[in-house]
């Protein structure tokens, strides 16, 4: 796994001969290289963790009926088996309860699914791993602000995700295990009412810890990108990417107090008597749901804005032209993370929001699409003309256009508080944020992905291998998630086991779709170790004249320390 | 280049100090909430009034009574009526009626909305046994009644005019949770 630096074979940096070696490298790390690496690994280790949860959920749904989970639970939580009872009251006590533990295993998995694909996959990768890269390689910097916050902001996600899979094997309702209520656990599931057991605590603590780690990264890149960018690189100047991280950090620096405020009244509504969510001594749940989501619709944008400046450096690389409409690219990026505060209540349209209240989120979640569009058409035009050079990462950057936008044109559907009456918590949805997140989000991933492999490790993959992986995928996903459109519109409705057998048709083709989904993760895990092996060097600049950031001046890999004088940009 | 560490730091504590703001935010919209509930009648909550207006409207809308219990409270609690046809701006009176079938004493308090949300605002109680808490010993009954009227500014709103019903629903809590007896001195009103 060593991932092998031009430290040593680069002796024009090489003046630092204290440069660290072995474990000590990476557990005391304040390279802002060296912590982008782990944080994409551990994205690549939890997002295989998520997909594996999925794929078990998919199997499930593959027919009506309980599949899997009963037994999944029985093995997993030790459940006696009722099989070998013999009084048939209490064999048939023993098969309801292990049904029973089984449907709240799946909708643990579904909490645990959407959990741990947001804060643990989506989020490292993007900010902590392309982020912590080329942040500062792109701004000429040498390093981030605080090199030390860098390395806490890392290793608070580990213990964060331990006390995520810890919840999933603690008691939650009673008798049973583990957190079911979803990512977004809305009180009364979530209060002791619903889910009296520590499972809770535990998922409410992580998403503390998880937290915390990206404000201090937040507060990290805030402070790098003001004040050390390099001569002559204004905010005007900076690279799309990095004018993506700067929106999302802060929009993770005014949105994640809220969602941290939210918790905390949760847990001590749990442990200490307050009552802000509880109805019977004065709280209203509902209160949770605005707090929630008014840092929940934020949060869905800061999954996707790096991916939109990821985007933008693959599109312009492989067109050979800089970006259509740079400046207005850019302030598209700041109103969308501007509207994105006003907006929250789209997902509340059945609370009982009264007409007018419902009419305005409806206008405002509309302004949104504006925004998205001018990006949408920038990239486009960005294209338009260009003569495009057809190498990998320029295949999943399309295929992230062309995926992002379905699921641009589902969200404008939803938008509708009257279609969102039938619509909401149907597998529409669910399709929905898929196009959006697991092939719009993951897309832009796999894109920078193949853009800064050659550039993190030194090595360049084989074109091959990343485009069958693109192919499998693309299809893959597609027939996990086109089909659930059908069955949302039919009115199947998510986070359940089980469903009546009219909707078996879709739902096996969806589960088909995750297996082939789940054989391009093996190839993209094959192409990535094929590439260690193989060891074929990869040159400086491996895409040419449209490669016009500063890190692909840099050696592949950059040394340890870069920039000691600082360039100069004009 | 010398002054970059006092720049960074004060930008991180500034940073810093949005995020605290931001936390302070979301405890205050806890209380704002509350008052924007009360203030336009918001999710049902309902409205306290001294007395009647004093003349009424010719006009009558149907009330209808729901009444729950908690599982914690061992109690009967049912509307003596289940609907009552009003005017539009006169003063009623409702019964509920609240039997203790456990066998030890014990209090309750009743959460209280009505349904259409939209109807919140132009619901008013004058007087209402869910203003204070409730004791009943063991197989004690007790008649609870509620004064209210439903105020005719409902008539000219845009979104309630409309309403030919309104349900007003009640729910009984032990005032008391054994669970969180001690901790809950502080909210117990
Ligand atoms: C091809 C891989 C994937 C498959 C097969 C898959 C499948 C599923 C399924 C079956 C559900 C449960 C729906 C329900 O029961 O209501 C779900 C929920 C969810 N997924 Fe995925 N998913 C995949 C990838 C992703 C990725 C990459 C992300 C994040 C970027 C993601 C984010 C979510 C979220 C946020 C939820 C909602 C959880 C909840 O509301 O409780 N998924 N997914
Ligand atoms: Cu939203």
């Amino acid at each position: 796994m060593a991932m092998a630096y031009a430290v040593k074979d680069d002796h024009a940096h090489d003046d630092h001969s204290h440069d660290p070696t072995g474990w000590r490298r990476y557990v005391y790390s304040t390279n802002h290289k060296d912590i982008g690496t782990m944080y994409l690994w551990f994205a690549i280790m939890a997002g295989v963790l998520g997909g594996f949860l999925s794929v078990l959920m998919r199997m499930e749904l593959q027919q009506p009926g309980i599949q899997i989970f009963h037994g999944l639970a029985q093995m997993v939580y030790s459940l006696p088996d009722p099989a070998t009872v013999t009084d048939p009251a209490k064999k048939l006590a023993y098969e309801q309860g292990l049904l029973d533990n089984g449907m709240q295993m799946y909708n643990v998995f579904v909490t645990a699914h959407g959990l741990i694909m947001i804060f643990f996959m989506v989020m490292p990768a993007m900010i902590g791993g392309f982020g912590n890269w080329f942040v500062p390689l792109m701004i000429g910097a040498p390093d981030m602000a605080f090199p030390r916050m860098n390395n806490i902001s890392f290793w608070l996600l580990i213990p964060a995700f331990l006390l995520l899979m810890l919840s999933m094997f603690a008691e939650g309702p009673s008798g049973m295990y583990g957190v079911g209520g979803g990512w977004t656990i809305y009180p009364p599931l979530s209060s002791t009412a619903g889910t009296p057991g520590p499972a809770m605590d535990f998922a409410i603590l992580s998403i503390h810890l998880a937290g915390a780690s990206s404000i201090l990264g937040a507060i990290n890149f805030i402070t790098t990108i003001f004040n050390m960018r390099a001569p002559g690189m204004t905010l005007h100047k900076m690279p799309l990417f990095v004018w993506s991280v700067l929106v999302t950090v802060f929009l993770l620096l005014l949105s994640l107090p809220v969602l941290a405020g939210a918790i905390t009244m949760l847990l001590t509504d749990r442990n200490f008597g307050t009552s802000f969510f509880v109805p019977s001594k004065g709280g209203d749940p509902l209160l949770f749901q605005h707090l929630f989501w008014f840092f929940g619709h934020p949060e869905v944008y800061i999954l996707i804005l790096p991916g939109f400046g990821i985007i933008s450096q693959v599109i312009s690389t492989f067109s050979k032209k800089p970006v259509f409409g740079y400046l207005g690219m850019a302030y598209a990026m700041v109103a969308i993370g501007v509207v994105g505060f006003v907006v929250w209540a789209h997902h509340m349209y059945t609370v009982g929001l009264d007409a007018d209240t419902q009419a305005y989120f409806v206008a405002a979640t509309m302004i949104i699409a504006v925004p998205t569009g001018v990006k949408i058409f920038s990239w486009i035009a960005t294209m338009w003309g260009g003569s495009i050079d057809f190498r990998a990462p320029m295949y999943w950057a399309i295929g992230f256009i062309f995926l992002f936008t379905v699921g641009g044109v589902t969200g404008v559907v939803l938008a509708n508080a009257g279609v969102d009456r039938t619509l909401h918590h149907t597998y529409y949805v669910v399709a929905h944020f898929h196009y959006v997140l697991s092939l719009g989000a993951v897309f832009a991933i796999f894109a920078g992905w193949y853009y800064w492999f050659p550039k993190i490790t030194g090595y360049m993959y084989s074109e091959r291998i990343a485009k069958l992986h693109f192919w499998v995928t693309f299809i893959g996903v597609n027939i996990v998630f086109f089909p659930q459109h059908f069955l949302g519109l039919a009115g199947m409705p998510r986070r359940y086991a089980d469903y009546p057998a009219a909707y078996e048709g879709w739902n096996r083709v969806s589960s088909y779709g995750s297996y082939i989904s789940a054989v391009g993760v093996l190839i993209f895990l094959y192409g990535m170790v094929s590439a260690y092996l193989k060891k074929v060097k990869a040159p400086d600049n491996p895409w040419g004249v449209g490669a016009t950031t500063l890190e692909w001046t840099l050696s592949s890999p950059p040394p340890f320390h870069q920039f000691s004088t600082l360039p100069v940009i004009k | 280049m010398a002054a970059l560490p006092s720049k960074n730091l004060r930008v991180a504590l500034i940073a810093a100090g949005v995020f605290v703001g931001m936390i302070g935010l979301s405890y205050a919209a806890v209380p704002f909430y509350k008052a924007f509930c009360k203030a336009t009648g918001f999710g049902g909550t309902t409205q306290r009034a001294e007395k009647a207006p004093d003349k009424a409207t010719d006009q009558f809308i149907m009330v209808r009574f729901d009444a729950n219990t908690s599982s914690g409270l061992p109690w009967e609690f049912h509307p003596r009526q289940n609907v009552m046809k009003v005017k539009i701006g006169e003063q009623n009176m409702a019964y509920y009626d609240a039997r203790n079938i456990g066998s030890n004493t014990n209090t309750g308090t009743a959460v209280f909305n009505v349904s259409p949300a939209s109807a919140g605002a132009f619901f008013d109680k004058i007087q209402c046994f869910c203003f204070t808490k409730q004791t009943l010993k063991a197989g004690q009954a007790e008649e609870l009644p509620v004064s209210f009227f439903v105020d005719p500014a409902l008539l000219d709103d845009a979104d309630a005019r409309n309403i030919k019903e309104i349900t007003l629903s009640y729910t009984f809590y032990p005032a008391t949770d054994p669970a969180v007896q001690s901790k809950s001195v502080a909210n117990s009103n």
